[in-house]
């Protein structure tokens, strides 16, 4: 399992990391051992019919992993005055207390 | 003198011991701030309680009330937490003194202590080695003699791990035992606070006081308080297992001879020694560090600069101090595992990674369940492969350092009670035996602890 310097590029910005080009070689060479490594798992034949397993009270258990929309009637770009990139846009707090004033 | 009087010479000695202490950087607490709050808690603390008097290190991803809460990382320097965990809260109750807030690798990612933003702990037998981690402050500060019991965390044998190396004892509950709540989370299934002391029954009394039922944690189990045992005469009517797979061919020679050691004497002391395997074993350390990584990756993005800690501004829009603040708060290990956390979970390698680790994980505990259903009580291994290594030794290599936690990792991965108690010397340096329980036997797993403690030579070479 190689990752390449671009792999660690993508993931460090899904992970919201700033990763410096000068580091990149290292995270690259260590993320690649670590991913070798615990690949071994693979090894042991795919059983569907394992359950996982979740320690503590049986009222605490995993839910289905899926992905849901939010639970609203209406989108938030819908209803906000401004929405990019899943963030609402507004004016500065001193921009906003300047124009009130 | 007056119950109060005691509580206070109590703690200015453990306030005098905690500085003598300080060469080791064990405790993050400044001196003269650690002092006032011992006093002031002494002067507060109600006379009828279990502990009372006692002073209890806590590491420093536990939240308190009386101090910072920084969890090693420079992301939360300075961080008042505005709530204590309820561990913290049932040791106040019971009378204990909190004794400041202990070193650690950087949000419990960590088996030396060496990734911590404050600076390594240094082992209290010789400095130019590890106390292990990730509690190792915690762990340095019991074996120097600074604090009877303090308060660890477990997600893969932090305070096991720890205790074998610096020769203390190191309990970890079964999961859901002792509630997590204000324990600063890094693998939410596998996470547990734990207890680290002189003696398995300081050990065994401080976890009595934290367990039981906590309505703030659904993951902690509707259970009354852990009841202490008596110390047996004999282990008569004990099954201890010896899984194979804990005494590779490679295994430290001197380690083998403290186990080996350690075994003839649960035999004498009565229990019935039986070989048993735990096939998926080889397994465990691999399954662990996807698991524990992907669980990390979603329980540290609340770390962004907005909410905790500090601020690493100069950002021209959010996402921008979002990564400015992660990239420069997070140290290297932590920045690592959550790179491996967030690349298992992606699409892609969900299946490969993430999903078969689950499937993994249900294998190994059910390797435990198999052996416990045919009759064993306990099981017996070494805690580490090695003694406490050099300082810088493991640092550049993770997969090196992964290793060490090779023995402990299933008891977390499984949600079993386990402890750690000396079982002798190599070379000078401590090393740990360990008890594996089954799922709420704490009390039977420290039943047989307190026998082995009493039976074993914890301080002749092996």
């Amino acid at each position: 399992m190689s990752v390449t310097h671009d792999d660690v590029r993508k993931i460090a910005r899904l992970a919201e990391f700033e990763v410096g080009e000068e580091a990149l070689p290292l995270l690259a060479e260590h993320m690649s051992r670590i991913l070798e490594y615990v690949a071994q798992i693979n090894a042991v034949p795919a059983s569907e019919g394992v359950k996982p397993f979740v320690p503590g009270p049986d009222a605490v258990r995993f839910r289905p992993d899926e992905v849901k929309p939010p639970p609203l009637a209406f989108g938030p770009a819908e209803f906000a005055p401004a929405f990019r990139d899943g963030f609402f846009l507004v004016p500065k707090l001193g921009q906003f207390e300047q124009e009130q004033g | 003198m007056t119950e109060v009087a005691d509580a206070l010479a109590s703690a200015r000695a453990a306030a005098d011991r905690l500085v003598k202490a300080k060469r080791l950087n064990a405790c993050l607490t400044p001196a003269k701030e650690l002092r006032k709050s011992l006093l002031a808690q002494a002067a507060a603390a109600h006379p009828s309680g279990v502990l009372y008097g006692m002073p209890v290190a806590v590491k420093d991803n536990i939240c308190t009330l009386e101090y910072v809460t920084s969890c090693g990382s420079r992301i939360l320097e300075g961080y008042r937490s505005p709530y204590e965990a309820t561990a913290v809260n049932k040791l106040k109750a019971a009378g204990a003194l909190i004794a400041g807030k202990t070193n650690c690798d950087e949000f419990g990612m960590g088996s030396s202590t060496e990734h911590s933003a404050f600076g390594r702990t240094l082992h209290p037998f010789d400095k130019t080695r590890v106390p292990g981690g990730s509690s190792g402050g915690s762990a340095a500060l019991v074996a120097a003699g600074a604090v009877p019991a303090a308060l660890g965390s477990e997600t893969g044998g932090s305070v096991r791990q720890p205790a074998s190396l610096c020769g203390v004892v190191g309990i970890k509950p079964t999961y859901g035992r002792v509630s997590r709540y204000g324990l600063v989370a890094f693998g939410s299934s596998l996470d547990q606070i734990g207890v680290l002391g002189r003696s398995v029954h300081d050990a065994a009394r401080v976890l009595s006081v934290i367990s039981g039922r906590d309505p703030k944690d659904a993951t902690c189990e509707d259970r009354d308080s852990l009841r202490l045992p008596n110390v047996p005469e004999s282990l008569q009517g004990f099954v201890i297992g010896i899984p194979k797979e804990y005494f590779p061919p490679d295994l430290d020679p001197a380690v083998r001879r403290a186990c080996d050691r350690a075994i003839r004497l649960l035999r004498e002391l009565g229990a019935a020694v039986r070989d048993v395997a735990l096939p998926h074993t080889q397994y465990a350390v691999p399954t662990y560090y996807i698991i524990a990584p992907a669980e990390a990756s979603s329980n540290l993005a609340r770390y962004d600069g907005v909410r905790y800690g500090p601020r690493f501004d100069g950002s021209e829009d959010v996402r921008a101090l979002y990564r400015t603040t992660r990239g420069e708060g997070f140290g290297a290990e932590v920045r690592r595992r959550v790179l491996v956390g967030t690349y298992v979970l992606s699409s892609g390698y969900y299946d490969a990674y993430y999903r078969k680790a689950q499937q993994m994980r249900a294998l190994i505990a059910q390797d435990f369940r198999n052996v416990f259903d045919r009759g064993v009580d306990l099981l017996f291994t070494p805690t580490t492969p090695t003694p406490a290594f050099k300082a810088g030794e493991k640092i550049d290599d993770p997969v090196a350092m992964y290793l060490s936690d090779i023995f402990t990792v299933t008891a977390n991965l499984a949600g079993l009670p386990a402890i750690s108690v000396p079982i002798g010397r190599v070379k000078g340096l401590p090393i740990g035996g360990q008890l594996v329980g089954q799922a709420f036997l704490d009390d039977e797993m420290l039943e047989a602890a307190y026998a082995l403690e009493r039976a074993v030579p914890a301080g002749e070479e092996a």
